[in-house]
């Protein structure tokens, strides 16, 4: 198991190295920006229970941000990444205090409506670029742009926010945070009488999940050095996320990253192959998904994973014990 | 003074589910809470707890008063609680459980993990420590409720028919575990069904019906007083019992 981590962290750290092309490379990138996302999702979505489908809305502030700073003051892009996160986290109490109140799907649903209001105010906006959105710089002025031709470099700074992402995961996990946040899942009654504050560790929860999404924003419109309202603040983004780490596994450190490993690339195929029309197709693939991890596999592929070898090693035993008798 | 909670009621709209409820608890009683369904017992355990607030009344414990304070204020303050219907983390381990009361008094997870121990150990469940919760039958899931809750180390533990659903083995093991929580100095309060399981456990009993105390008193006084037995059997019964008695 231990050199099975190792042979998978060496195949990230090398894989711009292993592919000859650019799209390969790039690919590579949109999977790590998508391992963030969901990732930071999967704290609040996963690890504490409140499944959001408005974190759409701290991915757009964290895309618009920093291509607001630089259209408006000429500031290099990567100056409005801090001030993203911090609007972000305000977005977060605001919306947090009241939805939390509510459980299960009506916290889903207004999460989806703040999401929604949200993006419908930034294309009436012209502050904000409205309908059209923003561009960031067309040729990089300095380094502290961040604006490569290669996406090698992307790939990189990805995939070190994506290690911070999941260590500083790992580590919480662990501590009492990360065993509230599963009673809370659980339970939020029995959490109480263990003397868990809930509402206390939801908007923790909440807090690190937003700040997440919205780096994830930024590193995107960076990235891209685009957006509009639909590719910052649609409701696609929210459900990608969502997709992303109840394919692989929600509530689980690895989950996102794998189901960002299997679905990224086939996103990828589908839109090179039917143009423009391949993001119904995402829609049609998303829908699939979510009907049978719903009827099939609620616990993702990594719970299938753990199941089966829990199986196969039962198994072995009883040979192992039918061989000894 | 443990606990004192005086003159306590609760409605629910125009139904009055409890009306002034008295009870005062000693440090180290083991106190039963019995009466007939819907008596009120568990809406005035549910108050006790922290889940519910009464409608009027007063609740302190240990000199705090409690009345309005969170469930989560009750478990810090040392009132903890076990669910009518168990409550278990179903898809954490037994150990996990534990951790989360464990986590309580502890917030290093070296020390929350080796308290967590301890306790698994002392209510018999260290053969299951790595099973997911959701492996336990009925028995098992009250255990671990019960392992959970001492893991928040409580001064007070009310057991909510902790014991129900048990076959006449489990009780007697059920009936040991809460004698040896006793005898760690823990107070409890006890709602239950089962007359044996109050007879054996509790030194003082309390009887609800229609929403009010109507006798409390050392168990075998209680269970010959007319009023209650009415309460359980009808009047017919009471007074037959009357006129039979020596």
């Amino acid at each position: 198991m231990r050199w099975l981590g190792i042979v998978i962290g060496a195949a990230f750290l090398l894989y711009p190295w292993l592919v000859t092309d650019d799209f390969y490379a790039r690919t590579g990138a949109d999977v790590l920006l998508a391992a963030i996302g969901a990732s930071a999702w999967n704290i609040l979505g996963g690890y504490a229970g409140q499944i959001s489908v408005g974190h759409a809305m701290f991915f757009g502030i964290g895309a618009y941000l920093p291509l607001l700073a630089y259209s408006h003051m000429g500031l290099p892009p990567v100056a409005g990444v801090p001030l993203a996160i911090v609007i972000s986290l305000g977005f977060a109490i605001v919306v947090g205090l009241p939805t939390f109140r509510l459980h299960g799907h009506y916290f889903s649903m207004a999460t989806i409506a703040v999401a929604e209001l949200v993006r419908i105010v930034i294309g009436n906006w012209d502050f904000v670029g409205a309908a059209t959105g923003l561009m960031g710089p067309a040729v990089s002025r300095t380094w502290l742009d961040l604006s490569f031709r290669s996406p090698i470099p992307y790939y990189y700074l990805f995939l070190a926010v994506l290690a911070g992402l999941l260590l500083l995961t790992w580590h919480l996990q662990r501590s009492r945070m990360g065993y509230y946040w599963r009673a809370i899942r659980a339970g939020e009654r029995p959490a109480r009488s263990l003397g868990v504050r809930v509402a206390r560790y939801k908007l923790y929860a909440l807090l690190l999940s937003a700040a997440f999404t919205s780096l994830a924003g930024s590193l995107y419109s960076l990235m891209v050095g685009f957006i509009d309202p639909e590719s910052g603040f649609g409701i696609l983004r929210s459900v990608e996320m969502i997709i992303i780490a109840a394919l692989g596994g929600a509530g689980t450190l690895f989950g996102p990253l794998l189901g960002a490993v299997l679905l990224i690339p086939l996103q990828t195929v589908t839109n090179s192959l039917f143009g423009g029309g391949g993001s119904g197709l995402t829609y049609i693939i998303y829908g699939g998904i979510i009907v049978v991890l719903a009827r099939f596999e609620p616990g993702g592929l990594l719970d299938l994973w753990r199941r089966a070898s829990q199986w196969w090693s039962r198994r072995r035993e009883t040979v192992t014990v039918r061989h000894a008798a | 003074m443990l606990l004192s909670a005086r003159e306590v009621s609760r409605s629910f709209g125009s139904f009055v589910a409890l009306a002034n409820a008295n009870l005062d608890v000693e440090e180290g009683e083991i106190v039963g809470l019995i009466g007939p369904n819907g008596a009120g017992k568990s809406t005035f355990f549910n108050c006790v707890a922290g889940d519910i607030p009464p409608s009027a009344g007063r609740i302190v414990f240990s000199g705090t008063d409690v009345t309005r304070a969170s469930a989560a204020t009750h478990a810090r303050l040392g009132i903890g609680r076990t669910f009518q219907v168990p409550a278990t983390f179903e898809e954490m381990s037994i150990l996990d459980n534990v951790m989360v009361g464990a986590f309580l008094r502890h917030h290093q997870r070296g020390d929350a993990r080796a308290a967590a121990l301890d306790v698994i150990e002392f209510t018999g469940l260290k053969a299951l420590t790595e099973a997911p919760a959701k492996s336990l039958g009925t028995p098992g899931r009250k255990r671990l409720e019960i392992a959970r809750v001492l893991a928040t180390e409580p001064k007070l533990l009310l057991l909510d028919e902790a014991l129900a659903g048990l076959t006449p083995v489990e009780i007697q093991e059920a009936i040991a575990l809460v004698r040896r929580i006793h005898a760690r100095g823990v107070t409890i309060v006890i709602v239950e069904h089962i007359m044996e399981v109050i007879l054996t456990l509790a030194e003082r009993v309390l009887v609800f019906n229609q929403g009010a105390t109507i006798a409390s008193g050392r168990p075998r006084d209680v269970v010959n007083d007319p009023a209650v037995i009415e309460a359980y059997l009808g009047r017919r019964h009471a007074r037959d019992r009357g006129a039979h008695a020596p």
